[in-house]
């Protein structure tokens, strides 16, 4: 296993690598942005460890970019920043993880572990829809190649829809499909995801077919897949 | 405006009284000069004859009917001072025009000039006259002319104009105030306008003031915008500062427990729980000096669904690994117009720590509902499907968030931070027992009005 570790600190480097050389990891160390875009765009990595306050150019940018350039290798964040606000900022640049300093080694190492498990998973095929695309192996859907933010259950919705694209959906069947178990929910459950997701995805993508239910297309123009 | 209403009335009481004035002096004085032109037609038409006195033949046909209101008289003054009336117009018949002594003293102060004077006529009618004292030849005693003429039909004019001017005034004057009243009300709106703006801005209400200012107001309005935002980046910086130095501080700090926990030994432990503390140090201080700073800003009003959604979706990713890979599902529910009264950041603390304290304890599913609660108030309810906590621990694990020192970070509930900042708004964080089996948390907050 092969881990890119992005960090401007020259103690806490030394030690990570020497943590991660004896937990059996390859490492090579970038202490700054600008070495560390080029590495993790041209070395195949199994992960990185990003710290975010780097010199050159910071980490969430450096994180902005590797996603744009479809670089896809699971990042576990590494910074002093805690607050939420930041750790949102953090998974919306495209992280797979978040870990607070100062932290244990331990922990460090068990996340990591379960970084890889993750990103192990079996792969299977894409669903699109029009410029709507959807991997199940990473549980993410894009837009035109833009990532789209959604919770499980919005996501769950949108699988469904997307695997019976084109045809109308009632509302009872797609509450079944979005909870595992009965639950007693009010009926406007199905409008308020429906809702949500047009919001993410764009109105017209989710239409409305009156007393029946709804039915996901792809837009005018767009090619069908 | 009531300054306004009544220096209003003064000035126009002041230009009533001056015009009626100026308007009965003009009558009088056009008045007096048609009276003058009979007295120097009598004195100028006056003969002696045989040492007497002759009246000229005037030809004025008022002065021939009685009591017609135009009279003349010629008066003998004796050396005794006393005035005998030598000829007088039909129009008298038999009755005197006396003059007061001070006008007889007036006449023979100014011999040979017009006087004129206000006295009482036959009927006892007021009189206007025009009179002169002259010396004649050929006669020893001073003689004077003397033309009156009833002058009720000017005062009666005089009246008529004063009280038409009082009522244009007084249209003028009323009309005057109703301006003042309306400028007020109407032109000062703005003003009002701005005031009430600015209260809501300090409510929290609205982060800044509208730009659709009238003209004069407009240059108000931007200086008071460019204060706020000022105001908001000198809190803003103030906050960034604190926070790098507490950031910096934590790499160092994460060194030194890596560096510790490779070489066990008494010097590590001690490093590790010095380090422990200085983190919690670092840590409670970030949060005071947020806190300060957040007291300077004036209330803002943080929307609450866009942050449920980010941080559910946050915490989705953060706890993905959980229960053998299948993850936590987070169901959020809250009205799109909903929002805290507070600062953004705090509202993320706030849910963001009650949901990851939720996600670490459930088996796999979360339900928070934001909803409005009462007058300017709303409730956070974080449901979890996890063991719960008994009701007795409940009453401690808040109990505990009382005092931070106690409460070494990453153990127990993790809520003594949301009790702290909760309290800090003025809100208040609750235990309960959830429907879905686990713990209910649910924080009463402030709401931003709509």
């Amino acid at each position: 296993m092969r881990i890119l570790l992005v960090e401007d600190d020259p103690d806490l480097s030394r030690q990570l690598k020497l943590t991660l050389a004896d937990a059996g990891y390859a490492v090579d160390h970038a202490p700054d942005g600008e070495e560390a875009q080029y590495l993790g765009e041209n070395e195949p990595y199994d992960a990185v460890i990003l710290d975010l306050g780097l010199p050159k150019v910071d980490g969430v940018s450096v994180l902005e970019r590797w996603r744009r350039g479809n670089v896809a290798t699971p990042v576990l964040i590494l910074t002093a920043r805690g607050a939420w606000s930041d750790k949102v900022a953090g998974f919306d640049a495209g992280a797979d993880d978040y870990l607070a300093k100062p932290f244990h080694t331990e922990e460090l190492l068990a996340r990591l572990r379960a970084l890889l498990r993750r990103s192990a998973g079996h792969a299977a095929p894409s669903l699109s829809c029009g410029a709507l695309r959807l991997d199940p192996r990473a549980a993410r859907a894009s837009v035109n190649g833009e990532p789209l933010r959604l919770t499980s259950l919005e996501y769950r919705l949108l699988h469904y829809m997307m695997m019976h694209q084109g045809r109308v959906i009632g509302r009872t069947e797609l509450v079944e499909h979005l909870y595992d178990q009965d639950f007693d929910r009010d009926s406007n459950t199905i409008e308020v995801f429906i809702g949500r997701l047009r919001k993410k995805l764009g109105a017209d993508r989710i239409e409305t077919v009156r007393g029946l239910g709804y039915r996901l297309t792809p837009l005018e123009g767009e090619a069908t897949a | 405006m009531l300054f306004a209403g009544g220096w209003t009335l003064l000035v126009v009481l002041v230009a009533g009284v001056f015009l009626t004035v100026q308007f009965r002096e003009a009558a009088i004085r056009r008045f007096d000069q048609s009276l003058a032109v009979l007295t120097d037609d009598l004195y100028a038409g006056s003969t002696i004859e045989d040492g007497q006195l002759r009246a000229p033949f005037l030809t004025d046909i008022r002065a021939t009917r009685a009591y017609s209101g135009r009279y003349w008289v010629i008066l003998d003054k004796t050396p005794d001072g006393a005035m005998r009336p030598v000829v007088r117009s039909r129009s008298l018949i038999d009755s005197d025009l006396m003059l007061s002594s001070a006008q007889i003293d007036r006449l023979e102060a100014a011999p040979g000039k017009t006087q004129y004077f206000d006295m009482r006529g036959p009927q006892d009618k007021p009189l206007r006259a025009a009179v002169i004292q002259a010396q004649l030849p050929g006669y020893a005693n001073p003689v004077v002319f003397l033309a009156a003429e009833d002058r009720s039909p000017i005062d009666a004019d005089a009246d008529h104009f004063a009280r038409i001017t009082a009522f244009a005034l007084l249209i003028l004057g009323g009309g005057l105030i109703l301006a003042v009243v309306v400028q007020v009300r109407f032109g000062l709106q703005p003003l009002f306008r701005l005031r009430r703006e600015v209260a809501s801005v300090r409510r929290g209400k609205a982060e800044r003031l509208a730009d659709d200012y009238p003209e004069e107001l407009e240059p108000l309005s931007r200086e008071l915008n460019a204060l706020l935002a000022h105001n908001q980046e000198v809190v803003e910086r103030q906050r960034t500062h604190v926070g790098n130095l507490a950031h910096a501080l934590k790499t160092p700090l994460s060194v030194m427990l890596t560096e510790a926990s490779q070489q066990p030994g008494q010097l590590a432990e001690v490093v590790e729980r010095q380090a422990q503390t200085m983190r919690e140090q670092v840590d409670h201080h970030l949060r005071r000096a947020r806190a300060a700073a957040r007291s300077q800003t004036s209330g803002e009003r943080t929307p609450v669904e866009p942050i449920l959604d980010e941080l559910a979706v946050t915490l989705e990713r953060i706890f993905q690994g959980k229960s053998d890979g299948r993850g936590v599902e987070i169901d959020w529910r809250c009205p799109e117009d909903l929002a805290f009264q507070g600062e953004k950041q705090d509202f993320m603390e706030l849910a963001g720590n009650v949901m990851e304290n939720a996600g670490k304890w459930c088996k796999g599913r979360i339900r928070a509902e934001a909803a409005p609660s009462g007058e300017a108030r709303m409730l956070l309810t974080v449901d979890d499907d996890g063991p719960g906590l008994p009701p007795e621990e409940r009453a401690l694990a808040l109990k505990r968030g009382q005092r931070l020192d106690e409460n070494a970070p990453g153990t127990g509930l993790g809520l003594s931070i949301v009790d702290e900042l909760a309290r800090a708004y003025g809100g208040s964080v609750k235990l309960g027992e959830s429907p879905l089996g686990g713990l209910r948390v649910t924080l009463d907050l402030p709401r931003a009005e709509t």
